[in-house]
């Protein structure tokens, strides 16, 4: 058996198939550095390695088109057990049938991958869907999040388009990380002592500017009023807009 | 009252109107301004009744100077009345807008004093919302039927989308239950938004920077359930005016016993869900599936089976057509089998250019194979189809699953 070690970033997998090639072998496992290592392994560790990172990604791009990188990144992002061999396979192929093989259904890897991407982009859709902004008393509008993938940075470029006049942040309360946008760009800060709570993503009352709670109740009340009452389907409402996202629901959250 | 009131009253006069969609245009946010419409559309949220908000869905007023009996803002209605200001509905748009709550505004009214007046006030919130706020976010309006030309073409200019509610769907009935109306009032402003359409994307060609006209289209509305019409004539309008007007969406909405006094209106006490489904299902494979009306209603069959959907029951009432191969059919042909929908044919279109497919295939793509395997064949030793089996005996065997689904307190007889 042979597994490989890498650091868990997309560039850190793409040395990693660089490696692979280069060594003419194939590594039954590549392990991000929680994951769970094997027994009786040789194992070899992959120092991250940005020209050979890129070298690897222009190949795909090369054969595979954008496309085809967007769909591998956004399927490393699913963190789904295994991932990485999969996008190992799907390179090899890929290198092998020099064409795109994204529309290859029939095979089993890619289809993994397809879906894999799918999950993911849904993820970023219902970011865009359920984020919701309060307003701090120094005028940012800040919104924490808790999204099961890694997604933040697909979704900064949405809302700076969109919200291009107003300051914002925008926190994944996970991976404590987030984004600030200032007037002009945007960037990634972490918070060390927050003025929020994680658990409601409510900010404390003196953080908070004088009209929020207004808004706040005044959404909550147009939230009841449009449900017509004959029609009542608690189980779609949940279908749509899962429990998970109700903690940073205005509309929900108590 | 205050404004929190006034929004509980108007939201809940608005709740009958079905459309909240927020897709169609793509309009950029603009240098110092704010908002974007996504192509797409994003919902926001999901209500008690699982329907989407994208939109604040709300009236300017529910005052109404008509009395249409199916609604619940007509005139001899015993209801708390009220009117938003411009100003009001202004701040509360972008306020909204700002916390990422909605996609934009949808503006309808009941009718002040006369249409003109009324249309007036939704086209300067709409203004305002544009010009003074820079907002680019998502606008639907409503325009009231006997509005000026000149108002109409004027919302267009704000407007993503507009919409104007037809309601019933014959003229004799809408007749009987709002005498005010006629069919004439309500589609005049259509063909006209329609024109404007055409001539603007005309223009458009030459000058880029011509001003957006209804980039998203219009829309409309139909009650279905409150007077006898068959869902023939239903699908036949609807059809109709997504040939003639252009329509991007015509929307149904099962009846709400809105009021319950009225001899002409059946008394009901829910709303026909199950046939209400049946003809988004239907207007699906009209806009989606290449279905033509008269293969999904017809002399033979003027209503739709409740029981299965419009497609298994097209499928069933034309079993020469089955079984198909899905490794040489072409799309329209792929289109047709039921358990496959626009996605999966694309996929299996795409995908038997690499290999023959065989149902494992299908099922990891996204075939209902539960239903499907009674129409196709594909790259394996062929099963019992409807041809072997008959209509009838597939009816059953798939309306049989479908009945334990819906009876989740069925339970099997214990034998002893």
């Amino acid at each position: 058996m042979l597994e490989y070690l890498y650091d868990g970033t997309f560039a850190g997998l793409l040395t990693a198939i660089f490696h692979a090639f280069r060594r003419k072998e194939y590594p039954d496992v590549i392990l991000r550095p929680q994951g769970q290592r094997l027994l009786f392994a040789t194992t070899h560790t992959v120092e991250t390695d940005d020209v050979m990172a890129q070298r690897v990604l222009n190949g795909i791009e090369r054969y595979g088109g954008k496309t085809t990188c967007e769909q591998l990144l956004h399927a490393f992002l699913s963190q789904s057990n295994n991932v990485e061999i999969l996008i190992l396979q799907y390179a090899r192929e890929l290198f092998f049938q020099k064409r795109p093989i994204m529309a290859d259904l029939g095979n089993s890897f890619v289809l993994q991958i397809h879906k894999l991407d799918r999950r993911v982009l849904r993820e970023v859709q219902r970011v865009l869907m359920f984020i919701r902004f309060e307003r701090s008393a120094d005028g940012i509008y800040f919104a924490p999040f808790a999204p099961k993938y890694d997604v933040l940075p697909l979704t900064v470029g949405h809302f700076k388009h969109r919200f291009a006049d107003q300051q914002w942040v925008i926190y994944d309360t996970v991976r404590d990380y987030g984004f600030h946008y200032h007037g002009k760009r945007v960037e990634q800060i972490t918070i060390n002592a927050p003025a929020f709570s994680r658990d409601s993503g409510k900010l404390s009352v003196e953080m908070e500017h004088e009209n929020e709670d207004d808004y706040r109740e005044m959404w909550r009340v147009y939230f009841r009023s449009i449900a017509i009452s004959e029609r009542l389907n608690p189980t779609l409402q949940r279908n749509f807009m899962p429990k998970r996202f109700w903690k940073y629901l205005t509309e929900k959250k108590v | 009252m205050n404004l929190q009131e006034k929004i509980r009253i108007l939201a809940a006069a608005a709740k009958y109107d079905v459309s909240c969609s927020s897709s169609g245009s793509d309009r950029a946010n603009q240098p110092g301004g704010i908002g974007s419409a996504a192509k797409a559309g994003i919902c926001h949220s999901f209500a008690d009744d699982g329907r989407c908000i994208s939109l604040l869905k709300i009236l300017y007023s529910n005052h109404c100077i008509y009395d249409c009996a199916y609604c619940v803002n007509r005139h001899s209605n015993d209801i708390q009345r009220t009117t938003f200001t411009v100003k009001e509905l202004v701040d509360l748009t972008i306020g909204f807008y700002r916390r990422n709550y909605i996609e934009g505004l949808f503006l309808s009214s009941g009718v002040i004093n006369n249409p003109d007046f009324t249309m007036e006030r939704l086209v300067r919130v709409a203004r305002e919302l544009r010009q003074i706020h820079r907002f680019n976010g998502y606008i639907h309006l409503k325009t009231i039927p006997g509005g000026s030309s000149r108002l109409v073409k004027e919302a267009a200019l704000y407007a993503d989308r507009l919409s104007v509610n037809i309601e019933i769907p014959s003229e004799g009935n809408l007749k009987m239950l709002a005498p005010e109306k006629d069919y004439p009032s309500v589609l005049s402003p259509m063909s006209l938004i329609k024109e404007g359409i055409v001539q603007y994307k005309e223009e458009r060609r030459i000058y880029r920077h011509t001003p957006l006209f209804a980039p998203a289209g219009q829309s409309t509305q139909l009650i279905i359930g409150a007077t006898p019409d068959s869902d023939r004539q239903i699908l036949s309008l609807a059809s109709n005016l997504y040939a003639t007007q252009n329509l991007k969406r015509v929307y149904y909405s099962g009846y709400n016993p809105t009021n319950l006094y009225d001899s002409r209106l059946p008394a009901i006490t829910v709303p026909p869900l199950k046939r209400e489904n049946r003809l988004y299902q239907s207007d699906w494979l009209m806009r989606f599936y290449q279905f033509s009306v008269d293969e999904i209603v017809n002399d033979a069959h003027p209503d739709l089976d409740l029981s299965v959907d419009p497609k298994l029951s097209y499928a069933l009432r034309n079993p020469h057509i089955f079984p198909i191969d899905v490794n040489s059919a072409d799309h329209h042909m792929l289109l047709r089998i039921p358990g496959v929908g626009p996605k999966s044919a694309k996929m299996i279109l795409a995908a038997r250019r690499f290999r023959k497919l065989n149902s494992q295939h299908l099922r990891r793509i996204g075939v209902v194979m539960k239903r499907a395997q009674y129409f196709i064949t594909c790259h394996e030793l062929p099963t019992a189809t409807i041809q072997e089996l008959q209509p009838e005996r597939v009816r059953s065997m798939l309306t049989m699953d479908l009945r334990k689904q819906s009876l989740p307190n069925a339970h099997q007889l214990s034998l002893w």
